[in-house]
């Protein structure tokens, strides 16, 4: 077991080194330059740009960049274009405002997904289990945000209460308790949209798993020794069909780099999906490379996570 | 069963958990009413977060926002675009020529043998009146003694090269001037002739070089030198936001600043021109600029001061210090680096508060600010990318104001409950025409193809009708916009018949032919505005009607830079400029500007045009100056190197219990000043509770 994680260890950094060499390749080869190497700025002259793009190290072969980069970047120097601002300190601020969007989604759409779609199996081709697929397929369908505007029209004017940003605008000196319930009503909306698509599939998933583990003997057997519905259900074949989940879970945690993209433009939440839009389209590499760099090291990790978890969930598996 | 139970209670709980927040949160109706301080406050919904909150070094236009805000600039331009004093109170012009003297160069009569002599023809010249120097414009001749110059002197071909030189430079003469005069060398023709600056040979006053280093030797020895210089008055007693007294230092620092290279500053070009500034005084100090540059005076309108004693050198280490850096972030320490940046300290009507990056920004109105506090308490930029949630926010009453998109602009012009403020923008939408292609180069094909296009159309069904027709270079709202100046009517029979006399005939399949070959061009624009993806297939079916065949294309804004326009490999682009009130259009205009990566990317030549604009340049005078900007304006328009369309309309959507508070205290609604910036009063600005009626 040791050897065996020391070894996946090593051929995870490999492929790390491996990916930053080709994150780094793929986002200067992209046409475009930053903006601050603005040619179209009227008053702007060739000296001006040579100058900025000489400090952005900009002329330096490929090779080097990056090795200024991964330097920089180790002793925490990297600074953004933009500002001129460290970078880690700035998306470790934005991850802690995407932090609690993706945590209540993810409790919403793990929730609500087990009990939907056990029932669903269970009662396979009743009126519940046809109408749950019928919104499960319409939820996946309707674009993200399009729900969202309607949702938010339909808040804003049945219930008069803003549902856009962090907090209630203005309500700053408000007691403790009043802004941390503001700020868990701001929770509400935006992960909810956020997960509307990941409970419609992931209810999906565990409907068809356990459709697949209700046909298999033991459960049969199970039943015939009179156990009651119930007990078979939720702990003899439920406790099989999770197996596939644990892999999603670990696949899960790079979206909290990159998942609400959409949804912080919409809900105006200062996360860091909009940081890192932004600065794609700024073209500011240090921090598209840096949050590159930090969603491939959370997939590693997730996916390492989710092996070792395989083999405590499931004892038929040894890892060697 | 514990696991059901599990499984269908903790969504449910958690559920619950997550609505019964909706009973604590004050709905719109509670934060207004309740909240008497509300009338106080102004909310603005931008579309993006600021970059950097300091005048030397920001350059987006909502960084600017704030920066405006926070710091004082020497001077503005008033409600009128005329120069009025802030933080400098006075401000005077006035100029020192310097003619080297050429022994030996002969002059309209005789011979130059030495400086003295000259010096009394040129007065004896002034008093018979053979030379026309109003009395009132020089003050003082002056002979400066000859000078021996340690010079570096480089390759024309690669300024790479370079040698050191030793030079005896012979005497000079110094005019010191009441007002800058741009044609003060020319007053003095009649008696140093007309070829005096073409004789100049300095090959006496060095060891020989070779001839390629001889441009860059005669730039550092000028005949002729202007050299303007502008003393301004301080205004005393002014503080910083901190308490700090300002002062002539600061404005020497910010200059500094702004030049120092390590800073990277996007404002250097403005400030180049400037040789010297010499504080005399705590408040007063002297510019001294190296040649004719008048932009170089407004440079100043649009330059917010630095507090010196925050970001001086011993500032700068003590942060440093503060954060800890390792030695190599020290090495590369600038005021980019700052927090400065984050938090910054200005002289001006509002104090930094609070900055929550992508949320919002948070200033305080400074109540000692020396021209009166602002009306309103603090000032909120609230940062909401998306265009339905600004408008959601804004109807809600959570924003005072925001830019609403054209088609929003519609639906609040019906409405009482909102005012929308609108005022043409200093910008401008045009199709340019690639002048060096054979098929352009003619001013009247151009215009030809103007005049097949309905602009009024374009406006109306493009635009929803927020755009103006404009006619020439310059924007709308500047005073050098000429007015006479005839927008190309729409005439698409006169186009034909324009072009038939060029020899352009319909062939048996429509197109117009000349020599064999069909009027045939690609018009391509930037992939992303879909306002110019429009104009692409208006215009394509406009030509398509007088037998001009068009193809168009839509390219990646990057690769439409990178492969078409800079180096102007192009038949024809949708483009616009944003421009500023600027008398110089050099650069986008003047031949000189035409290679690859400069900005007459449409190789714009006309020696008339040239010349306006250098002179344009080098003019001091504010009337003369506009005199000249109107000539020009109107010689491009004829020439038609582009097809000007419209100057779209800014928008501004306002709660309109918002007034003004004149002077005498009267209420009266919102104006904007000639710019059309409605922002320009805003420190008068005042929100009512209640709808007033004018």
């Amino acid at each position: 077991m040791g050897a065996y994680l020391l070894r996946n260890l090593c051929q995870r950094l490999v492929l790390l080194i491996i990916v930053s060499f080709l994150v780094h390749a793929l986002v200067h080869l992209a046409p475009g330059e930053p903006a601050e190497v603005d040619p179209n700025n009227p008053r702007f002259k060739p000296e001006d740009v040579a100058k900025i793009r000489a400090a952005f190290h900009l002329d330096e072969p490929l090779h080097v960049q990056y090795a200024l980069w991964i330097r920089d970047l180790l002793n925490g120097e990297l600074k953004s274009f933009k500002d001129g601002q460290p970078v880690l300190p700035k998306i470790w601020e934005r991850f802690l405002n995407s932090l609690p969007l993706f945590v209540c989604a993810t409790l919403i759409v793990w929730t609500l997904s087990f009990p939907t779609g056990i029932h669903a199996a269970v009662r396979r081709g009743s009126n519940y289990d046809r109408t749950t697929t019928f919104i499960a397929y319409a939820l996946i369908s309707v674009p993200g945000f399009f729900l969202s505007y309607l949702v938010i029209l339909w808040v804003v004017n049945t219930f008069g209460v803003p549902v856009i940003g962090m907090r209630t605008f203005g309500a700053e000196n408000a007691s403790l308790w009043f802004r941390s319930m503001d700020s868990l009503w701001h929770l509400v909306v935006p992960s909810l949209m956020l997960a509307v698509a990941g409970v419609a599939i992931l209810s999906r998933y565990v409907r068809s798993q356990m459709l697949e583990v209700i046909g298999q003997d033991y459960v049969r057997t199970a039943r015939a020794k009179g156990l009651d519905s119930d007990a078979v259900i939720y702990s003899h074949a439920l406790r099989n069909a999770l197996l596939p989940f644990v892999t999603m879970f670990g696949l899960m945690l790079p979206e909290l780099i990159s998942g609400a993209v959409i949804i912080e433009q919409i809900f105006a939440w200062p996360g860091i999906g909009r940081l890192s839009f932004d600065a794609i389209l700024a073209r500011d590499y240090p921090v598209v490379l840096t949050v590159t760099l930090i969603a491939a090291v959370i997939t590693l990790a997730g996916t390492f996570l989710s092996d070792i978890l395989y083999a405590v969930v499931d004892p038929r598996i040894r890892l060697s | 069963m514990r696991i059901k139970t599990l499984l269908v209670f903790t969504p449910i709980l958690l559920v619950g958990l997550l609505v019964q927040a909706y009973f604590w949160v004050p709905t719109y109706e509670d934060q207004i009413a309740g909240d008497a301080q509300r009338l106080r406050k102004f909310v603005e919904a931008s579309i993006g977060d600021a970059k950097l909150l300091n005048p030397a070094l920001h350059a987006d236009s909502a960084s600017g926002k704030i920066v405006d805000k926070v710091f004082d600039t020497l001077l503005d331009l008033d409600e009128n675009l005329q120069l009025r004093g802030r933080l400098a109170t006075h401000w005077q012009l006035t100029e020192t020529a310097y003619l080297q003297i050429l022994p030996g160069a002969s002059l309209a009569r005789g011979v130059l043998s030495d400086a003295p002599t000259l010096v009394a023809a040129l007065r004896g010249a002034m008093d018979d009146g053979t030379i026309d120097v109003p009395p009132d414009l020089l003050t003082d001749i002056q002979i400066l003694p000859a000078r021996t110059l340690n010079l570096v002197v480089s390759d024309a071909a690669d300024s790479e090269v370079q040698e050191q030189l030793l030079v005896n430079a012979p005497p000079r003469l110094q005019f010191t001037l009441r007002r800058v005069d741009q044609t003060f060398f020319s007053r003095l023709r009649p008696v140093l002739g007309d070829n005096y600056q073409q004789q100049a040979d300095s090959s006496d006053w060095h060891r020989p070089v070779p001839d390629a280093f001889l441009q860059s030797l005669r730039a550092q020895l000028p005949v002729f030198e202007h050299n303007p210089e502008i003393e301004f008055e301080l205004r005393r007693g002014v503080r910083f936001h901190d308490g700090h007294l300002f002062d002539a230092g600061d404005v020497k620092f910010t200059y500094e600043a702004i030049m120092n290279p390590r800073n990277l500053s996007p404002r250097t070009s403005d400030f180049e021109p400037i040789k010297s500034i010499t504080t005399l005084g705590s408040h007063k100090l002297r510019v001294v600029y190296k040649r004719l540059f008048s932009p170089a005076v407004m440079a100043w309108a649009a330059m917010g001061i630095l507090p010196e004693h925050l970001l001086n050198d011993a500032a700068l280490v003590q942060e440093m210090d503060a954060r800890d850096l390792a030695e190599t972030a020290r090495a590369a320490f600038g005021l980019r680096d700052s927090q400065f940046n984050r938090k910054p300290v200005g002289t001006g009507p509002f104090r930094f508060a609070a900055w929550q990056s992508d949320e919002m920004v948070h200033l305080r109105r400074f109540d000692d600010y020396w021209d009166g506090p602002p009306i309103y308490h603090e000032y909120f930029f609230r940062i909401i990318p998306d265009t339905l949630t600004r408008e959601v926010e804004f109807r809600t009453g959570a924003a005072d104001s925001y830019n609403p998109e054209p088609y929003q602009v519609a639906r609040y012009r019906d409405d009482d409950r909102y005012r929308v403020y609108s005022s043409p923008s200093s910008g401008y939408t045009y199709i340019g025409y690639n002048n060096r292609r054979p098929l352009f180069s003619n001013p009247r094909v151009r215009r030809a193809l103007g005049m097949a296009l309905n602009i009024d159309e374009i406006i109306k069904y493009v635009l929803y009708g927020e755009g103006e027709r404009t006619t020439g270079p310059y924007p709308k709202t500047s005073n050098f916009y000429a007015t006479q100046t005839a927008a190309v009517p729409y005439d698409p029979e006169g186009a034909l018949r324009l072009l038939r006399e060029l020899g352009w005939v319909r062939n048996a399949d429509g197109w117009l032919e000349k020599d064999g070959q069909i009027f045939e061009f690609n018009l391509i624009t930037n992939n992303g505005n879909q306002k110019r993806r429009n104009i692409l297939s208006i215009a394509q079916d406009a030509w398509k009607r007088i037998g001009v065949k068009c193809n168009t294309q839509v390219f990646e804004w990057a690769v439409f830079l990178q492969d078409f326009v800079n180096p102007g490999d192009f038949d024809a682009v949708v483009l616009g400029w944003q421009l500023g009130i600027d008398a110089d259009l050099f650069q986008l205009w003047h031949s000189s500007q035409t290679g690859a990566n400069q900005l007459n990317f449409v190789g714009y030549v006309n020696p008339r045009a040239d010349r306006l604009m250098e002179d344009i340049r080098r003019e001091y005078d504010p009337q003369r100056q506009t005199a000249l900007a109107q000539q020009l304006h109107q010689l491009v328009a004829e020439d038609q190197p582009y097809t000007f369309l419209y100057a779209p309309r800014k928008n501004e959507v306002l709660d309109p219990k918002i007034v003004m508070v004149a002077d005498d205290g009267r209420l009266e609604p919102l104006r904007a000043d000639r710019r059309g910036e409605l922002y320009y009063f805003f420190s008068r600005w005042r929100k009512l509770a209640h709808t007033p009626q004018f």
